[in-house]
Order: structure tokens, then C-alpha cells, then sequence
């Protein structure tokens, strides 16, 4: 077993009006990964190099041991791929998709792309121009699924869906992962999906890759904290403050190194800590980049 | 390169087109037959050349059109996220658009050539320039095919599509031109001319030249999608 | 008369709204199934992976609650075995004591950081179990 599923190493693309800089990432196998950005940030770019449909200009890509794009159709027989900008063929049927991709995968599993079009409320005799947008996004999930792919890489997968849908399409992704050798990387700029299901995350903004940790790593160090100042007294140095906000007396505190020491160092001298409050996986990403755009270090 | 992923893809080309393809076949024969049926009337046989070759044109493009269409409707990303490399992505798409046309191509040939030859009132002597004109078209095609495959654009397709079209025009009147080939037209028998064998020797270097440029420009490109 | 309900397969519910990090909610939910007595002791309980499946909650998650748990001493896991209830007989009672202490600290933590002194968190502390006293009568 490949210990890596997808490394990217200094990866560099430039377009005219936008430079995906130096990107690092590892993905263990076995885990879920959740890359989080803006639109325009580079999302879609890194996938599409991931997958050898974009040639990076500088640094390596190694996907399930296969070097791309050189080894992509090598690699991508263990792949399924979901992009927001994908369709399938209108004419057809949905049926004629799944007997093509049986004839093209060795793993295709027809039970299990059966057990799907009942889970997902499909009709494989319906026509895909006949479909409304959540059920295409549903039967692109389907021939990508059957075909029991070592990693599944989605690009915005539950975009614009349904909550029944979205809901259908998060337990599956997650059913995949109950096979501790597939990997999931996905992208999404929907935070609570991302919070819900990814063991790591990864912000991207503007091109470059903004913070990178397991989830739990994240939800724990990053707090806000309300505080309550005595007059004329001076905000005490805290540690890995990222955000001043509220007001002279009431300031609100965003820090990305939380501690219960932290606490402590506040009543010390005299400043009131009104509450310690967790952050949303969006609050922080909003925080995190917008405190990267304005040029602070974290 | 990955042969059977290849006949794949171009097996789902020719599906995706069956109408189309099976409309110009019957349309074409039906033409032909029509044409042989008037025992050498010239205006019947012009009349039916023109709409075979607009046949033959108007569908080629369509069918060349299809990597086009799959960036139209985007269903690039879908062909690409199968395990196929570009180059094959790309012979797949030359050679199975080719393959289309060439079956009407031939068939189309070989029912002019019967005609000619069995039906009466056509003079033998037209062959050379049926065969050296019907390349022509082939060549057109191949050239669509080459801009259709490299710019993914309509506009640009359809253009030379079109430009092709009119000059097959002026290619056919300037090679009637040529006294071995005009002058022999209306006679009985095959005069077969070193002229015809230069102009067909061109025009199949010309051919093969086309396709491996395109071959070169695709294997160059750095962003599929 | 009854309402047909569906039959959830999940034993564990999370909840959407509930604020607390998720890990603090499977935590409590399985707490209270030991407490209970719904999960027995020595009992196997579902693997970290199947759990996070079913929860549609990551692996990462329920791995954490777990080893929470498991220094709690409420199960034990086995590498390549899976997890159990830990055998303890006193563990029902032990809960609760522990439920309480924890609440205790949390109150603790708050009156302080609203600026209270310790007497004045023992008076409030009576003064709610007396008002509950008087609702329960």
C-alpha cells in the first residue's frame, strides 16, 4: 500500500491573469481531504494537474505512485473524477454510460452501481438531457463510484444540490472511505461539508495553499475570544492573534494558537474574559485569509 | 497507445453520430442512383454531383465538429477523466472522424466510378478527374478534421469548412485547366496522364502532411481542459 | 395511537445545531449508552471507521472521542481488534460521578470568568438545587 495517495511538490502554473505558486501537498491514503477556497483561487487548477489534464509548468506530481501527467491514463484507471464543469452525453441514456464504463474498468462492481441507482433515485433507462441538475451531478457520482476507484477526486461535489441530495452524495463519499486504502480528495467552497467530513483540511487563496491540518487541529487552536478591558488599560501581547475587532473597551480577539493559558494570562491582568468561543470551519477560513490578504503573519 | 481505449472512443463517436452518419449514406446512394438513372444528362449529372459532394461536406464537417462539440458541451472533462492519455484522446478523434468519411468517401467513389463505367452516356474519360477531384474532397476533409482538432473552436471549423467548400470550386475549374486532364474528359476510354499522377501524388502528400502536423501541435499542447 | 416512525439504523444521533465540537457529542451519546446499560460492559462496539461511516462524520472525529473515551477508561481498543466497553462494574456509577464533576468545573470555570468569588459560586450552586427542589415538589 502506497503510503501517499496524491504529493504534489512545488507545483507551479501560470496563466495569464492568475499563478498557482509553489504548491506542497500530501494526502495519506486512507484519509479525506478537503481543499477550501474562494472561486478563482486555484481549486479547479490543482485537480486538473492532479489528474494530468493540465501540464504544471514547474514541480512534481505523484498520484496512487504514478508520475503525472506522463502516467495519467495509468493512474486515472483507478480514479474517479467529478468536475463542476463536466457533462455527460445528453442523447443517451444513463444505462448506455454505465455499459461503457463496464467495458472500460476491470473493477466496475454492477451490484453495487445498482444499490446506487436506488439510493440515489435514478432512473437508468431516463435520457441525461432529461435529468435535472442534482441527478446528473448524482449519475456522474454513480459511474465514478462503481467503478471502485482507489481515490475519488470531486471538484465541488455538492454544489447546487438538494439537501436530500447533498446528504445521499456526503453518506457515500463517506462509504468509501470505510475501505481504509481509498483516498477522497474533494473541493468545495461549502465549509460545512468540509467540517463534516474531511480529516484534513487545506485553505487555498489566490494560488497558494494558506494553511494545511487535520481538522480536529484546526477546530482546537483557533478561538475567538470577547474580552472586556478596564479603562486605560492596553490589550496584553497574546499568542498567534490573527483579528482585532469590536471596539477600545469590548475588543473581539481571533487567535489561531488557543491555550487555557491563555486565559489565565488575560485575568491576570485585569482583562475579563467574557467567553471563549469556537469557531465555524468558515469563520476561520474567513479569518485565515483575509488576515493573509491584508499581509499579516500568522 | 492503448489500442482498444482508441476503437473504444472512436465506437463511441460513430454511436453519438448514427443518424447522421446513416442519413448521408442513404441520401448519397439515393443521389447516385438518380444521377445513373439519367442516362448522361449533363445537368442531371452535375446537379447530382453537386449535391453529393454538399453531402459529403456538410457532413464531414459535422461529424469532424464532433471534438468541437465535446468542448461545446463539455463533455471533454468527462473523455479525459477515462484512463486515456491526449495522444490517444487525439487519434481516436483523427482517425475515427476519417474513418466515418472515408466509408462514405469510398462508397461515394465506387458508385461514381459504376456509374460511369456501366451506366450509359457517361463518358470513361471523366474518370481521371473524379478521382483526382474526389481526393480533393478528401483532403478538404482531412484539413477540416487537422483545424477542428487543434482549435476546439466552431469558428474557426466552420470556416475553413466553408472556404474549403468554395474552393473546391476554383480547384476543379483550374485543373480542368490542364489539357491532359480537361482535354480527355469527354473521351471514351481512361487517358490516365503523368498530370493526374503528380496532382494526385500532392495532393496525398498533402494529406499526410496535415495529419502529422496535427499529431505535432497536439502532442505539444500543455493544457487539455 | 402511534405515528409510524423510521427506523434509524444510527444508535448515535448528532445534532446539527448542538454547538459543541462533534467529538464532545459522540463522546456524551456514548457515555450515556454505557450509563445506560445499552452498550454492556466487555461488549464490542463499532469501529472507529464504521462509526464515522454510519455518522457521516470523519474518521479523524470519532478516532479523537475515541481515545477521549479510552483514557476516560470507558472502552478499550485493540489495535486490529477493534473497541469494547471496558469491563468495570462500577463503571455506571463512576459516570455520573464524572458527569458531575465535569459540570461542576464547567460552572466552576464560568462564575470565575464572570468574575465571582468562590463563596459567592457555592451560594448560587444551593440556591439553584433549593429553586429545583421546590419545582420537583
Amino acid at each position: 500500500m502506497i503510503d501517499f495517495a496524491v504529493e504534489f511538490s512545488g507545483v507551479t502554473k501560470r496563466y495569464k491573469h492568475f499563478t498557482l505558486d509553489c504548491i506542497d501537498l500530501k494526502l495519506p491514503t486512507g484519509c479525506i481531504l478537503g481543499l477550501v477556497g474562494a472561486n478563482g483561487a486555484g481549486k479547479s487548477t490543482t485537480l486538473r494537474i492532479l489528474m494530468g489534464l493540465v501540464h504544471q509548468d514547474a514541480g512534481t506530481v505523484e498520484v496512487l505512485g504514478h508520475t503525472m501527467p506522463d502516467q495519467q491514463a495509468l493512474a486515472k484507471l483507478e480514479i474517479g473524477f467529478l468536475s463542476e464543469d463536466m457533462r455527460l452525453y445528453g442523447a443517451p441514456t444513463l444505462e448506455w454510460h454505465m455499459n461503457f464504463m463496464r467495458s472500460i474498468y476491470p473493477h466496475w462492481d454492477g451490484a453495487y452501481a445498482n444499490s446506487l441507482l436506488g439510493r440515489f433515485d435514478l432512473k437508468a433507462k431516463q435520457r441525461i438531457k432529461g435529468m435535472s441538475h442534482g441527478q446528473r451531478v448524482k449519475a456522474a457520482l454513480l459511474l465514478a463510484l462503481a467503478r471502485r476507484p482507489q481515490l475519488l477526486v470531486l471538484d465541488e461535489p455538492t454544489t447546487g444540490l438538494d439537501p436530500i441530495a447533498r446528504r445521499e452524495v456526503l453518506g457515500e463519499l463517506m462509504a468509501v472511505l470505510a475501505d481504509e486504502e481509498r483516498t477522497v480528495l474533494f473541493s468545495s467552497h461549502n465549509t460545512l461539508d468540509v467540517e463534516q467530513i474531511s480529516d484534513q483540511i487545506t485553505f487555498i487563496d489566490r494560488g497558494r495553499i494558506v494553511e494545511s491540518a487535520d481538522k480536529e487541529a484546526f477546530l482546537d487552536r483557533w478561538r475567538r475570544l470577547r474580552l472586556v478591558l478596564p479603562p486605560n488599560t492596553r490589550l496584553p501581547g497574546l499568542p498567534g492573534v490573527v483579528a482585532i475587532g469590536g471596539s477600545s473597551r469590548l475588543p473581539v480577539v481571533t487567535t489561531n494558537r488557543f491555550e487555557p493559558a491563555v486565559v489565565s494570562a488575560c485575568t491576570e491582568r485585569g482583562v475579563a474574559v467574557q467567553s471563549v468561543d469556537v469557531m465555524t470551519l468558515e469563520e476561520i477560513f474567513i479569518a485565515s485569509v483575509e488576515s493573509r490578504r491584508e499581509g499579516g503573519a500568522l | 497507445m492503448n489500442i482498444a481505449m482508441v476503437k473504444r472512443l472512436i465506437w463511441k463517436d460513430w454511436y453519438l453520430n448514427r443518424a447522421a452518419i446513416l442519413f448521408s449514406l442513404i441520401g448519397g446512394m439515393v443521389t447516385l442512383a438518380l444521377v445513373a438513372s439519367s442516362h448522361g444528362s449533363n445537368i442531371v449529372m452535375i446537379l447530382g454531383l453537386i449535391v453529393i459532394v454538399t453531402i459529403l461536406i456538410g457532413m464531414g464537417s459535422m461529424v469532424m465538429a464532433s471534438a468541437v462539440t465535446e468542448r461545446k458541451q463539455q463533455t471533454l472533462p468527462f473523455v479525459m477523466s477515462l484512463p486515456i492519455s491526449y495522444v490517444e484522446y487525439t487519434t481516436a478523434k483523427i482517425v475515427g472522424s476519417l474513418l466515418i468519411f472515408l466509408v462514405l468517401w469510398t462508397v461515394m467513389l465506387v458508385d461514381i466510378l459504376a456509374t460511369i463505367l456501366l451506366a450509359p452516356g457517361f463518358p470513361h474519360g471523366l474518370i481521371p478527374f473524379v478521382v483526382i477531384m474526389s481526393v480533393e474532397i478528401l483532403m478538404s476533409t482531412c484539413l477540416v478534421t487537422a483545424v477542428a482538432v487543434t482549435t476546439e473552436s466552431q469558428g474557426w471549423t466552420v470556416g475553413v469548412a466553408q472556404v474549403g467548400a468554395l474552393s473546391l470550386n476554383w480547384i476543379g475549374w483550374w485543373i480542368v485547366r490542364f489539357p491532359d486532364i480537361g482535354g480527355a474528359m469527354r473521351s471514351a476510354t481512361v487517358r490516365w496522364s503523368g498530370t493526374a499522377t503528380a496532382l494526385l501524388s500532392t495532393e496525398l502528400a498533402a494529406i499526410a502532411l496535415l495529419l502529422a502536423i496535427t499529431f505535432f501541435i497536439q502532442a505539444r499542447k500543455k493544457d487539455f481542459i | 395511537m402511534y405515528t409510524q416512525y423510521k427506523q434509524m439504523n444510527s444508535l448515535i444521533v448528532l445534532s446539527q445545531s448542538d454547538s459543541r465540537p462533534m467529538y464532545l457529542q459522540i463522546m456524551e451519546q456514548v457515555r450515556q449508552k454505557v450509563a445506560v446499560g445499552e452498550w454492556k460492559p466487555g461488549e464490542g462496539i463499532p469501529s472507529i471507521r464504521a462509526l464515522a461511516v454510519e455518522l457521516q462524520v470523519s474518521v479523524i472525529t470519532v478516532k479523537r472521542a475515541y481515545l477521549e473515551l479510552e483514557r476516560e477508561g470507558i472502552i478499550v481498543t485493540q489495535h486490529g481488534k477493534g473497541s469494547t466497553v471496558a469491563r468495570d462494574p462500577d463503571l455506571g456509577p463512576r459516570l455520573y460521578e464524572q458527569e458531575f464533576q465535569e459540570h461542576l468545573r464547567q460552572a466552576a470555570r464560568i462564575g470565575m470568568l464572570l468574575g465571582f468569588s468562590e463563596d459567592e459560586i457555592a451560594e448560587r450552586l444551593r440556591a439553584t438545587a433549593m429553586q429545583l427542589e421546590t419545582e420537583a415538589s
